[in-house]
């Protein structure tokens, strides 16, 4: 069946079949930035943004989104023009081996959207789907907070 | 989910229910799809798509709240009416079971739909009296309890109406997990209507047992009128022990089980005497 979608702002078509999940359709369509790896929403690796909000795309029908927006890691910035929060991951040692990453990103970046000034609590909440086996999430959590600080500054210029 | 050759998206709840009688068992409604996706049944070929329905809207209606079916959990955490309703327990524990990427994708209506023995929405939709709003051919109305109990198949549901005379009472949930995202070991859900010390009414819900989610009205009148002292919940976790059928699987043994229901109820003695949140 033919479906389209926005990625990362470009307007982009696809034929996938009824059953295929966003995942597959997303890395068959060369978006390789979105990462499987339990294929059972436990993991939070191929966290993506629907309309602005993460969900597992291992289990998004992608059928489901048809017509709707969707930004992956990349979209939100790349080694050229990284974001934020790209950069903050990177100076508080956030990412090691760096495979969980664009999930953990993405859910982020929802959550600094939503909430500009979370507490490390909301962090937490916002980043439980995004497991984490090298950096032992302490820096993830400390590179979220310290992004929302340096994007409350920007906005303030 | 076996091969799906057809995606159908129904432009009304008439359009789904007519097509889904004239596919039979090979059609199943897709509610977030994590529970299709999850648990595939190679019998399933074509997915009915309810996302144009217009059943993903919370409201206020007449007797209370109406939750569309395809309202997801997370949109019931950030619901500002929610919040407000039955001391905001339904919005609280909805922006927190589950897992955030999943919360975004997990509605109203495949929960009900699915109604898996672990999940933590459906035991608290029945503490809180919710009834079922669905079509299958007609309108029907139900509380939750027996339209889960008449295992209706091929109706749609349209939402849950969370009746207006509870929203001055306070809804309480526990749930014990071995990990954040893990499901239920037991869960526990409690509606208590008190005024002046008296507690004029309470709903007490079991679930994970690992038997599905079972109100238990007898836990409930021995709090009614009882007042809220921690005796009256040390007497109602001896019952609570007694009454709650637990069982042992691969999870959890039912003598652990039995502890969880005693723990349940203290917390919940806690809570209403302002010991614990």
């Amino acid at each position: 069946m033919k479906i389209s979608m926005t990625i990362n702002g470009t307007q982009c078509a696809m034929d996938v079949d009824p059953g295929d999940v966003l995942l597959d359709a997303l890395r068959g369509a060369g978006y390789l930035e979105v990462k499987g790896s339990c294929h059972a929403g436990d993991c939070g690796a191929c966290t993506v943004l629907v309309d602005g909000r993460p969900v597992a795309s291992c289990l998004t029908l992608a059928a489901r989104v048809d017509g709707h927006s969707v930004t992956t890691v990349r979209g939100i910035g790349d080694g050229t023009h990284p974001h934020p929060l790209q950069k903050a991951f990177v100076e508080n040692g956030a990412a090691q081996c760096g495979y969980c990453i664009p999930g953990a990103i993405v859910s982020a970046k929802a959550l600094l959207d939503e909430n500009p000034e979370p507490t490390e609590d909301e962090v937490r909440l916002a980043m439980d789907a995004n497991y984490c086996r090298c950096t032992g999430y302490e820096q993830q959590v400390e590179a979220v907070l310290d992004a929302a600080e340096q994007l409350r500054k920007e906005a303030h210029r | 989910m076996g091969r799906i050759v057809e995606y159908y998206r129904a432009g009304s709840v008439e359009d789904a229910v007519a097509t889904a009688r004239r596919l039979g068992s090979s059609a199943a409604y897709v509610g977030g799809g994590v529970e299709l996706v999850l648990r595939r049944n190679p019998e399933i070929s074509t997915l009915i798509d309810l996302s144009q329905c217009g059943l993903g809207e919370i409201l206020e209606v007449d007797d209370g709240i109406e939750v569309g079916s395809q309202v997801t959990l997370a949109a019931i955490s950030r619901s500002t009416v929610l919040k407000h309703y039955a001391g905001g327990s339904l919005a609280l524990w909805s922006g927190r079971i589950a897992q955030n990427n999943l919360r975004n994708m997990i509605t109203v209506g495949g929960s009900i739909g699915r109604n898996q023995p672990w999940n933590d929405l459906v035991p608290h939709l029945i503490a809180l009296d919710a009834e079922v709003r669905f079509f299958d051919g007609a309108q029907h109305r139900a509380p939750l309890v027996s339209y889960i109990n008449a295992k209706r198949t091929g109706a749609v549901i349209e939402g849950v109406v969370l009746p207006s005379g509870n929203a001055n009472a306070k809804g309480f949930m526990w749930r014990f997990t071995r990990t954040q995202q893990d499901v239920s070991l037991l869960h526990c859900s409690a509606l208590i209507d008190a005024a002046g010390g008296v507690i004029n009414k309470a709903n007490i819900v079991f679930a994970g047992r690992p038997g599905h989610a079972a109100l238990y009205p007898q836990l409930g009148q021995e709090l009614t009128n009882g007042g809220s002292s921690q005796d009256l919940f040390e007497g109602l976790a001896r019952s609570a022990v007694q009454a709650v059928e637990v069982e042992t699987d691969h999870r959890a043994t039912a003598e652990y089980r039995r502890d969880l229901v005693r723990a349940a109820i203290i917390n919940l003695g806690d809570w209403m005497t302002g010991d614990a949140q």
